[in-house]
């Protein structure tokens, strides 16, 4: 197995006037390429801090993080930047498209700071958009998108660069249950198909089914590193009973 | 690459807050604007000027008492008539320096008020000597002649009017041949119409219109208006243009000092340059005030632009986080804002350019003068105001660029 991500004892602590946070303490572990993870656990249970350190947007207090064997520890903050721009695809929860911004540009975004050429990039965002069903959404801003629509430009944002993982943040936390099996379709579909690894974090069990390995976080421990609790197809009529529940 | 990008994303961010852009500019705008409309309305009024002094020739000047002198020596500014310059005088002179002096008279200018039945009309007249047009080049005959050798020996009454005074007195331009009669001193003389010129529109000619005076122009032979033992208080020379004009002046004032038994610096010459140099000094200082508003007014501007900038850095902290999130390093995120600060005042500083030519165009045409567009001042207005975005976009920007991408994130 190819190690894309590999942490050893990482710690990640908050000083908090005179008492310290232990956000993430010691937490050692690895993902293959073309692993498929989720990260569950309740909030607070630091699994919003190890998405961050992995997505190199912050440095762990201590510890050794190697992302596909680069010591990230060594690296400046622009060359973080690279880093992130090149290895890491973001998805967010409230999508973090870039306003009054068109879908084809969003996508192109990670392009324009990888200084690829107007017409590659423009290509690329295109047929990066037909691949997630929007190619004729490329020049609707945001605020024209459903919910769903939007995070498909965002996964299709997070590809642009070829990137070595894609993270996804409770991707699904602001759809309705038929966009979110559409996103995480994508998911899989990028994880069977092209071999992406795929990390997603969420609260979720029916998403984390989706995934072939499930490391649930508490009080910044990795506590459980298993295989998914539900089985898929038996996932969809639980949301769907959810939510057949909440309309009552 | 990004270059490009950066601009079309400032520009799309100033049009999105088109009043606020707007507003901010403001400052900019009254600074680049006030110093382009008084540089254009200087360089203007120099080019009229000039073009006014050319008229009367490069060597055109005039020897006066040097009054300034006089005022410092004390009890009396005022000088005797035995200072002032007689016929003779003039004629000494002109004999001393016959190879250089083209043309020299006393000079007197009196006001003769003309009635001609019950039309009335005040002409400010000049004394001349013959020859006049072939040194003043403002002189446009377009009836009859202008004063002659024989109306000037005699001491004639003979005038030369302007076709606005032939159209008023006389109800038609060609007033050759017909007699204006005028109070002098409370005596009454008729003074026999020998040309009539057309008038150049000029800066003095729009000025008295401007202030409202209804004044005609004539020439009359200098021997009428300067009788016997009468004096004038200069003499009005045109010497040789092909040599120094400081120089003759210097040499035909001290030379009348000689004449009239004076110390050597009782005389001093004015001439054109001379005249054009207090001009300049009267512009240099209404730059300066000009220019310390516009300064006031670019400092207040930037410091608006500096504000809104950090107003739109807060506004935009989760775009900001985005892009960092994809790989924006920290100059990436700086020259974004950096370059929408300097777009947003180099819009305001073209603005104020084309503001501030129209203002001047309009002074301008108001005053009849042709208008003086400076590309150097253009260039130089416009590189301005970019520095001042760039200056004032600084802080912002870091800011900006320094934030941390979590929290950036986070912000809502």
């Amino acid at each position: 197995m190819i190690e894309v991500i590999k942490m050893e004892n990482i710690s990640k602590i908050y000083a908090n006037g005179p008492t310290e946070v232990r956000a993430l303490d010691k937490v050692s572990l690895t993902i293959g390429k073309g692993e498929f993870v989720a990260i569950m656990g309740a909030s607070g249970s630091g699994k919003s801090t190890l998405m961050n350190l992995i997505g190199c947007l912050d440095r762990a207090t201590e510890g050794e993080y190697f992302l596909e064997g680069i010591d990230i520890k060594e690296k400046s903050d622009d060359e973080l930047s690279y880093v992130r721009n090149q290895k890491i695809g973001f998805v967010f929860q409230s999508f973090n498209l870039v306003a009054r911004t068109s879908a084809i540009k969003n996508v192109e975004l990670p392009m324009i700071y990888a200084k690829k050429g107007r017409q590659d990039r423009n290509d690329r965002a295109r047929l990066l958009l037909e691949n997630v069903g929007l190619a004729d959404r490329g020049h609707h801003v945001p605020s024209e998108l459903s919910g769903g629509q939007k995070q498909r430009v965002a996964i299709a944002r997070a590809l642009a660069n070829n990137p070595s993982i894609i993270l996804a943040d409770e991707p699904t936390g602001n759809l309705d249950s038929k966009s979110s099996m559409e996103i995480m379709e994508i998911f899989e579909r990028l994880n069977r198909q092209e071999g992406t690894t795929v990390i997603v974090v969420t609260h979720e069990p029916d998403i984390a089914a989706f995934a072939s390995r499930v490391l649930t976080f508490r009080d910044g421990k990795v506590i459980l590193d298993h295989k998914p609790t539900l089985k898929k197809s038996k996932s969809l009529a639980y949301k769907k009973r959810g939510e057949a529940d909440a309309v009552d | 690459m990004l270059w490009i990008e950066n601009i079309h994303l400032a520009l799309g961010a100033i049009w999105a807050n088109k009043l606020r852009s707007l507003l901010t500019m403001l400052g900019i705008i009254i600074g680049i604007s006030s110093v382009i409309a008084i540089t254009s309305i200087g360089a203007s009024a120099k080019g009229a000027v000039s073009d006014e002094f050319e008229s009367f020739g490069k060597a055109y000047m005039y020897l006066m008492v040097d009054y300034n002198m006089l005022a410092e020596q004390g009890s009396d500014s005022e000088a005797d008539a035995e200072d002032l310059f007689s016929k003779e005088d003039v004629d000494a002179l002109k004999e001393r320096f016959s190879e250089d002096i083209l043309y020299a008279v006393p000079f007197v200018n009196r006001n003769l008020s003309a009635r001609v039945g019950r039309t009335k009309a005040e002409i400010s007249c000049t004394g001349v000597d013959d020859n006049f047009e072939s040194y003043n080049k403002t002189i446009n005959v377009i009836y009859g002649r202008m004063i002659n050798e024989s109306d000037v020996k005699g001491g004639r009454d003979r005038i030369v009017i302007d076709n606005k005074c032939a159209l008023k007195l006389f109800g038609r331009e060609d007033a050759v041949g017909e007699l204006v009669p005028v109070t002098l001193d409370n005596e009454s003389r008729d003074f026999a119409v020998v040309g009539v010129i057309a008038l150049e529109e000029g800066l003095s000619s729009q000025i008295t219109a401007a202030i409202g005076i209804d004044s005609y122009t004539g020439y009359v032979p200098y021997t009428s208006l300067l009788s016997g033992n009468e004096v004038a208080s200069f003499i009005e020379i045109y010497g040789n243009p092909d040599k120094d004009v400081k120089a003759q002046g210097a040499a035909y004032a001290k030379y009348i000092a000689r004449v009239k038994d004076k110390s050597e610096d009782f005389y001093i010459h004015e001439s054109a340059e001379g005249q054009q140099n207090v001009i300049n000094q009267v512009l240099g200082v209404l730059s300066i005030a000009i220019g310390a508003i516009a300064a006031i007014s670019l400092l207040v501007g930037g410091i608006g632009i500096m504000n809104i900038m950090l107003v739109s850095v807060t506004e935009r902290t989760r775009e900001i986080g985005i892009r960092k999130s994809l790989g924006a390093r920290t100059h990436d995120i700086l020259s974004q804002f950096l370059i929408e600060a300097v777009i947003l005042s180099v819009i305001g500083g073209i603005i104020g350019t084309i503001l501030g030519i129209g203002i001047a165009a309009l002074g301008m045409s108001l005053a009849n003068v042709d208008v003086v567009i400076q590309p150097l001042i253009i260039l130089l207005a416009v590189v301005f105001s970019a520095g001042v975005g760039l200056f004032f976009g600084l802080f912002p920007a870091r800011r900006a660029a320094k934030l941390d991408p979590i929290e950036a994130l986070r912000y809502e």
